[in-house]
């Protein structure tokens, strides 16, 4: 999981300077974060796609007055999600967990199989009501370190706190969904 | 060690194995029995989560696709930097205020600047004040380079020192006197120097400024004779070295 952030100074470097090949690469190796930790908050595969491409829009624009000092870009980036994602709440009202069958249809010529298409859906409204039963520090916290996959450091960044905040946290945040997967019945053994 | 780091290291050393199949919960938790029932719990939802985190990954080709139309959005964009935000976001209301902002602020700062300046000429020895009220007189001796204007203000300043000296009588503050009374005479002496220069160069100026000098000199003398008679004990050492020096002034002059 560390070592990402290593990678990205000479990027970013370039980036500030104008070079848009620069910035592309960054988006190619943090977009997947990124765009898990969008998808986990909605029930929406194009609504992820779209935020994370304003994610980086933003975060272009941004880009003269980054400096590294403290914030690797990375938490950078999910700072900007979290802001991006609370003004899409806020447009959109709340969110609302559907079945898959009441979603709206993410094009299945995007997936080959019908079937991919609606285990994938399944799976991604099990995350969204696990995940909804939560306090929110603790959907974020395992939505960094699990889905999007970030290192303790790196959310200890994006979430302002310790790492040894995060670890207790964690800690308690992962027994909870456990309880909660007994609750919904959506674990499997 | 805590619990809690305890947990965390396990959870990370052996995600990537769990996740390849390459460990499974039972083989985790059979290594560390003591842990079990604080693992098990925690381990079995971080294996849930490693299951279902397949269901939010993106599609394929979408980071690729997604790439170049990013790039092809950013380059239809006006280019980064300082023109870009001078010029790029500007909205007049963000011109109006660009210049309106440096023109407040100079009118505030001038405010702040001329009220000291009145608040320190106002001053008398013991102020906060005061000694910017000797710098700015020292500032406009420095700046006064014709010989007939520097002697009047060396002889105006020589009047503020007495005035300066007749208000610390009227409010008490005697402890000032005798700093005060050598301050008048330094003035006095830096006026009579100021006069040689002029009669030397101008000695039409120099009668009127003589005659200025004197005047001046004999009200002080009056007033700090007038003073002398009303004050009391402890003030009399100041105002005598006071007189002295206004005594000393006129019999130069003469």
């Amino acid at each position: 999981m560390p070592g990402k952030l290593d990678n990205d100074h000479e990027l970013i470097k370039k980036a500030q300077r104008g070079d848009v090949n620069a910035f592309g690469d960054l988006y190619e190796s943090h977009a997947p974060a990124i765009f898990r930790y969008l998808l986990s908050h909605l029930d929406n595969q194009m609504d992820a796609e779209d935020l994370t491409g304003e994610v980086f829009l933003k975060a272009w624009r941004s880009l003269p007055k980054y400096t590294e000092r403290g914030v690797p870009f990375l938490a950078f980036l999910f700072k900007i999600a979290r802001n991006i994602l609370v003004d899409h709440y806020r447009k959109n009202n709340n969110l609302e967990t559907k079945d898959p069958q009441e979603m709206d249809g993410y094009s299945a010529e995007l997936i080959s199989e019908p079937i991919e298409v609606v285990g994938s859906q399944i799976e991604h409204q099990k995350i969204l009501r696990a995940l909804h039963e939560l306090r929110t520090d603790y959907q974020s916290v395992l939505t960094l370190r699990f889905i999007s996959e970030l290192s303790p450091e790196e959310t200890a960044q994006v979430m302002k706190r310790s790492v040894g905040a995060i670890r207790v946290l964690q800690h308690r945040a992962l027994a909870v969904l456990r309880e909660e997967l007994d609750d919904i019945g959506q674990h499997e053994d | 060690m805590k619990i809690e780091r305890q947990i965390e290291q396990i959870i990370n050393t052996y995600s990537p194995a769990i996740s390849s199949g390459e460990e499974s919960l039972e083989s985790i938790l059979a290594r560390y029995p003591q842990l079990a029932n604080e693992l098990r719990p925690r381990l079995e939802a971080v294996i849930w989560l490693q299951q279902v985190r397949l269901s939010v990954a993106t599609r394929p080709g979408f980071i690729h696709d997604s790439r170049k139309y990013l790039e092809a959005q950013i380059r239809s964009m006006p280019p980064l930097g300082f023109w870009r935000n001078l010029m790029g976001r500007s909205t007049p209301q963000r011109w109006v205020f660009n210049i309106l902002a440096p023109i407040i602020v100079l009118l505030l700062l001038a405010l702040v600047i001329n009220n000291a300046v009145l608040t320190a000429r106002l001053s008398i020895p013991g102020d906060p004040l005061f000694s910017t009220k000797l710098v700015i007189e020292d500032l406009q001796l420095a700046f006064t380079f014709d010989p007939v204007g520097k002697t009047d203000l060396h002889i105006q300043q020589s009047r503020e020192r007495t005035l300066e000296f007749i208000e610390l009588v009227m409010e008490g503050d005697y402890e000032y006197l005798p700093n005060a009374a050598g301050r008048i005479e330094t003035e006095i002496d830096a006026s009579l120097h100021a006069l040689n220069n002029v009669s030397k160069n101008d000695p039409g100026s120099e009668i009127a400024l003589v005659t200025d000098l004197r005047d001046i000199l004999s009200n002080e003398l009056f007033m700090l004779d007038v003073l002398k008679g009303t004050s009391p004990t402890s003030a009399q050492p100041g105002i005598t070295l006071a007189i002295q020096a206004a005594q000393s002034g006129i019999l130069a002059l003469r």
